[in-house]
């Protein structure tokens, strides 16, 4: 049922398209244009053209510190949230567990939950069981709301992944071992890929979470955009958000050039 | 490129999903080098009981013995079988030489002499020039060429065909048939096949085991099952049949005479006892002639409802007078309609056919 589009059908669709596309992008373009302003203030439209924004921002300590914060913590909890999401979706997908339904809904379930109060919930446990290492708190937090979205995108694909090729390597004699590194984990590695990347990405963006676990010494970039923002506002909080947007770029770029975006995202 | 052939025995094989019984209690033997097809309606356990052949499924009750040895414990990875799946199932993201290396490379089997059994399984399906292709860059009929020689190339004890052609358009599923049923000839392995296809079921297997419900309908040679039907079922599940209850009129020298309620009658084998008779007719026995002529000694009167040309042959549709239908194949010997003596829908005609048309069966 492919048809083609009917010229005044193409002009509507992507008519509608770029209308949505700069409802989308335009506030992204405002904040990345501000950061070149030569202007002491944020304001738009922006005057001038300068880097010294961004060279401001680099230099800082405070924000270096935060980005790496980000960045490790991102990463981290995407590690740990692939460690344990992994086995859990294969387990929940290819073998009999008693209560495999609950399971899964227990596992997405952090992405149900208002994340604001999932953060002050995990803040009072804490505080409660005296655990006062705020990397470790964070890192905690950040698996929680990172792990549905590995565990979601690795069973998505597994359901995709033909059995019957499982099948055919077991009667060809390989152990169930093998036949998951050999056949099944390459038939998934776009799935894998892109929970990897929206769990980066989560992590990294993540505010509601950080807000309550964060302290003096460890701040997660968003924590830090947000404490900027509230003493003053120049285009280098501009800058920063623009290196925050660069850095999910990169991951997508990243993702494209590893395994191929479309495939990454099942289109 | 195939071990010394060995037998496959089934005894007792169950398997229940819950309270369902997908497979009953089949016993079965399958002589080394045979192929043998198993075939019925969909949800019939043939499925089911393949897969526990393979090792797939783990059956609930009985045995399966291969080469006389008991492997219903074994692992489907330490079976040594070679399986081919209706979707062709080859890995796409290994090429077509790497496929057919892949159960070399399982059993650890050296670099050189893996290429030296690759090239030859795909010299054998005749698509040694595609070894460096991906899967998709080929069709279906190739797709299940290479998966072929990815089973044959481990040198399995058993082959197990899971609807493996039917996934392939009409002409293909022929030529493809032929070519099976040669390479299993030829390597003299030991074949089942699952098949829904009747035609393919005969045109592949030494014999044909019907199964429905989980269990086994008839076991035998193609010829058997089609002239010889057990039951109504197996005879409307293998070609037409058409289906005619008498009752005893009375004995006669060379056998007893039915009398249909249609009026038509029937010479069939001695019956002792006045239960009613079921007779399976096929419809390429029947002859029709005009009304007018003298009353057949083994046949009925009907009225034409539908003639149906085919080419080969003309599909006479028909109705006996007490509403049972009634269906004649009429061959067109010299592609003109004079097979099917110019009948018309709305024509009364005498359907006949020799006495030895009629089958007894079972009524289940």
């Amino acid at each position: 049922m492919r048809g083609r589009l009917s010229a005044s059908g193409a002009v509507l669709v992507y008519g509608a398209g770029a209308l949505i596309l700069l409802f989308i992008m335009a506030p992204l373009l405002v904040v990345v244009s501000l950061s070149f302003s030569a202007a002491p203030f944020a304001v738009f439209p922006p005057r001038g053209f300068t880097l010294e924004w961004f060279g401001r921002v680099i230099a800082d300590e405070e924000f270096q510190h935060a980005f790496i914060v980000s960045v490790s913590l991102a990463v981290a909890a995407t590690a740990a949230s692939f460690a344990l999401g992994m086995p859990a979706a294969y387990a929940l997908n290819r073998w009999k567990v008693p209560g495999a339904q609950v399971m899964e809904a227990i596992l997405l379930s952090p992405q149900i939950f208002p994340i604001l109060i999932t953060g002050l919930a995990l803040l009072q446990f804490m505080a409660r069981a005296g655990l006062r290492d705020a990397e470790m708190n964070l890192f905690i937090g950040h698996v929680l709301i990172t792990l549905p979205y590995l565990v979601r995108t690795i069973t998505a694909s597994l359901k995709l992944v033909d059995r019957s090729l499982e099948e055919a390597a077991l009667t060809l004699g390989a152990s169930p071992w093998r036949v998951f590194w050999l056949v099944t984990v390459p038939q998934i590695i776009p799935g894998i890929a892109a929970g990897c990347l929206f769990s980066f990405m989560i992590s990294f963006d993540d505010f509601p979470i950080s807000l309550w676990l964060a302290d003096a010494q460890t701040v997660p970039l968003p924590i830090f955009l947000h404490s900027s923002m509230s003493r003053i506002f120049d285009p280098s909080i501009a800058a920063m958000s623009t290196l925050m947007i660069l850095t999910g770029v990169l991951a997508v770029i990243g993702l494209e050039k590893l395994v191929g975006l479309r495939r990454a995202m099942g289109i | 490129m195939a071990a010394q052939p060995v037998d496959l025995a089934l005894s007792g094989l169950t398997k229940h999903y819950g309270r369902n019984v997908a497979v009953d209690s089949v016993t079965l033997r399958i002589a080394a080098g045979e192929m043998v097809a198993l075939l019925g309606p969909s949800g019939c356990g043939k499925t089911t009981t393949l897969r526990m052949v393979a090792g797939l499924v783990e059956p609930s009750a009985g045995d399966i013995l291969i080469g006389g040895t008991p492997v219903t414990r074994v692992p489907v990875h330490k079976r040594n079988i070679g399986m081919l799946f209706q979707n062709y199932a080859l890995f796409p993201h290994l090429s077509i030489a790497q496929n057919v290396a892949f159960g070399l490379q399982m059993r650890g089997v050296g670099r050189a002499e893996t290429a030296k059994r690759v090239a030859d399984a795909l010299a054998l399906v005749q698509l040694g020039a595609f070894a460096d292709r991906l899967p998709a860059a080929l069709s279906g009929g190739q797709q299940q060429r290479v998966a072929l020689a990815r089973a044959l190339v481990i040198e399995p004890t058993l082959l197990l065909l899971d609807e493996p052609l039917g996934a392939l358009d009409k002409n293909l599923r022929e030529s493809m048939q032929v070519e099976l049923r040669q390479l299993q000839r030829r390597l003299g392995i030991t074949a089942v096949l699952v098949t829904h296809d009747q035609e393919e079921a005969m045109t592949l297997a030494d014999r044909i085991v019907i199964m429905r419900g989980g269990r086994l309908e008839q076991v035998g040679t193609p010829e058997e099952i089609y002239s010889q039907p057990a039951n109504r079922f197996v005879a409307g599940f293998i070609g037409a049949a058409n289906f005619l209850r008498g009752t005893v009129a009375g004995q006669q020298p060379d056998g007893t005479m039915l009398k249909l309620a249609g009026g038509g009658q029937l010479l069939v084998p001695r019956q002792e006892g006045g239960a009613p008779v079921l007779v399976a007719v096929r419809p390429e026995a029947i002859d029709l002639s005009p009304p007018d002529a003298p009353a057949p000694p083994n046949g009925t009167p009907a009225v034409v409802e539908q003639v149906v040309y085919r080419g080969q042959m003309t599909h006479v549709y028909m109705r006996l007078d007490d509403g049972e239908p009634l269906l004649a194949y009429v061959a067109n010997r010299a592609g003109g309609a004079q097979g099917a003596s110019g009948a018309q829908p709305g024509d009364r005609v005498l359907a006949s056919w020799l006495p030895a048309g009629n089958k007894i069966v079972a009524d289940q």
